[in-house]
Order: structure tokens, then sequence, then C-alpha cells
């Protein structure tokens, strides 16, 4: 009960403090590609980390 | 995969996607020189009345006044350096004075625990201040499996960001060497505090 009143104001208290942020997760270009999932479960993660890095690398980020 | 992908992010509330977004601003605008796309992307950012957003619109002025070249010098002004840069964005060498310290080994333990490796062609040590941002925001967005639940983030940033990132942060906006960097060094300290209170409400 307490711990569900805790998160509801938590919530409440991001939503505040970071209105600003929607702009900001519209212009941040994704992952750096510094790090990847290790395990081949995600695969899907790791083959496209790998690509962007390729891509970046070629286009010299 | 695809679906299993799109579901993880269905499953992240708002707010914490919001915090992600913060994460990767901060990670691509510290991984590297930003280039001109990146700049661009900045300058059209608007803020509010919240210390973040006055952050971001100081930020969004200092963006549209920056090149490309002018941004890349300071960059390497600042973490490159002739011999070093003016920081050391490093976890281990805030923490402990120098770098490739407990501090490195006890992360490389927990991203090997975590399912987290460093991509093949980084060489920099993985407690930069740009991979930890970026590996806080793949925990939060589930990028590394599913996504981190919240007692598993507020670990992973009390034992790796928390002691240090602050004073990195402050550091950055008052460095010598900072023009573009001082408005992203005042987005992180205000960030920082904002992610400190909400992990002690959260639980």
């Amino acid at each position: 009960m307490s711990e569900e009143k805790a998160a509801t104001s938590r919530r409440d208290f991001l939503k505040l403090a970071s209105a600003a942020a929607p702009a900001i997760a519209v212009a941040a270009v994704g992952t750096t590609g510094t790090a990847e999932a290790a395990t081949a479960e995600s695969g899907s993660g790791y083959r496209r980390t790998e690509h962007v890095e390729k891509y970046l690398a070629s286009a010299r980020f | 995969m695809t679906p299993a992908k799109l579901a993880n992010d269905a499953a992240v509330p708002e707010e914490d996607v919001l915090r992600a977004g913060v994460y990767d601003l901060l990670a691509a605008l510290l991984a590297r020189p930003p280039a001109r796309a990146l700049i661009d992307r900045v300058a059209g950012l608007e803020g509010d009345e919240t210390d973040l957003g006055r952050g971001i619109r100081a930020l969004s002025r200092v963006a549209r006044a920056t090149s490309e070249t002018a941004a890349e010098r300071e960059f390497s002004r600042l973490f490159i350096g002739m011999a070093r840069g003016e920081l050391l964005p490093y976890a281990s060498y805030y923490m402990t004075g120098f770098l490739h310290e407990k501090p490195l080994a006890l992360l490389r333990n927990d991203m090997a625990r975590r399912g987290i490796e460093r991509a093949p062609n980084v060489f920099e040590p993985e407690d930069n201040i740009a991979s930890l941002c970026e590996m806080m925001a793949g925990l939060i967005l589930g990028r590394f499996g599913e996504p981190e639940p919240l007692s598993g983030q507020k670990d992973f940033y009390a034992s790796h960001i928390s002691p240090w990132a602050g004073h990195f942060f402050a550091d950055l906006e008052g460095a010598k060497g900072s023009v573009f960097y001082a408005p992203v060094g005042a987005i992180g300290r205000v960030f920082m505090e904002i992610e400190r209170e909400a992990f002690r409400m959260g639980g």
C-alpha cells in the first residue's frame, strides 16, 4: 500500500521535474554504441549495435 | 525478437522513457565530439522554466552559435588534451584519484552479471561517463534484455554513478574550456539531483 503510494509520487515527481525531457528524447540520436548486450539471446540488439557501430565508423563519427 | 523488443518498450512507463532520453542525450554528447547533425538537433530543443528546462534552453542557445570544428576543439581540450584533457570523466578517477582502480573492476563484474559488454571497437575503460549514461538508458529501456526493475536501476546508479557523476557534471559546467559543454554539465548536474531524489522516493 505505502509502496504503491511511493511509486505514484515518484512518477509525479519525475513527470514534473523532467517536463522538459520529451523534447530531448527526440533529439537523442539513439544509443552511442559503446556498450551492448553480451548474450546471444538478445541477438537483434547485438546485431543492430554492430551495424550502427560500422555505420558510425564509416561515417567517421 | 522484434515483437519482444516492442513489448519491452511498451512496458516502460512514460517517465522512465523520459529519463532514458536524458541519459541518451548525455551519452551522445559525451561519447565523442558532436557531429553537425547532433548539434543541429540540440539547437532545436526547447526548455520550460524548470531547472532542467533552463539547462536545455542554454544548450540550445550555445548550439546555435557553435560550429562542428569549435565543438570538436572544445571536446578535445576538455577530454583529450595534449597530455590529458582538463577533465577525466571516469568513475575510478573521481572515486579513488586513479584510473583503472577498483570502481572499474566492480563495474566490469556488474556488467558481466547483467550481460552487458563493451562494443568491440571501443577501447576506453567502461567507467567513463558516456558509457555509464548509455548503460543506464539501456537498462531502463531493456536494450540488454528485459527492462531492469527500478530496484536494479537503483543499485546500478548507487554503485557506479551516484558517488561521482554530480561532481563531474559540476566540474564540466565550471571548466575553463567549457562553452558548448557548460550547459551539458548543468543539465547533467540537475538531472543527477532529480535521479537521486526520485530513487529516494521510489524505494
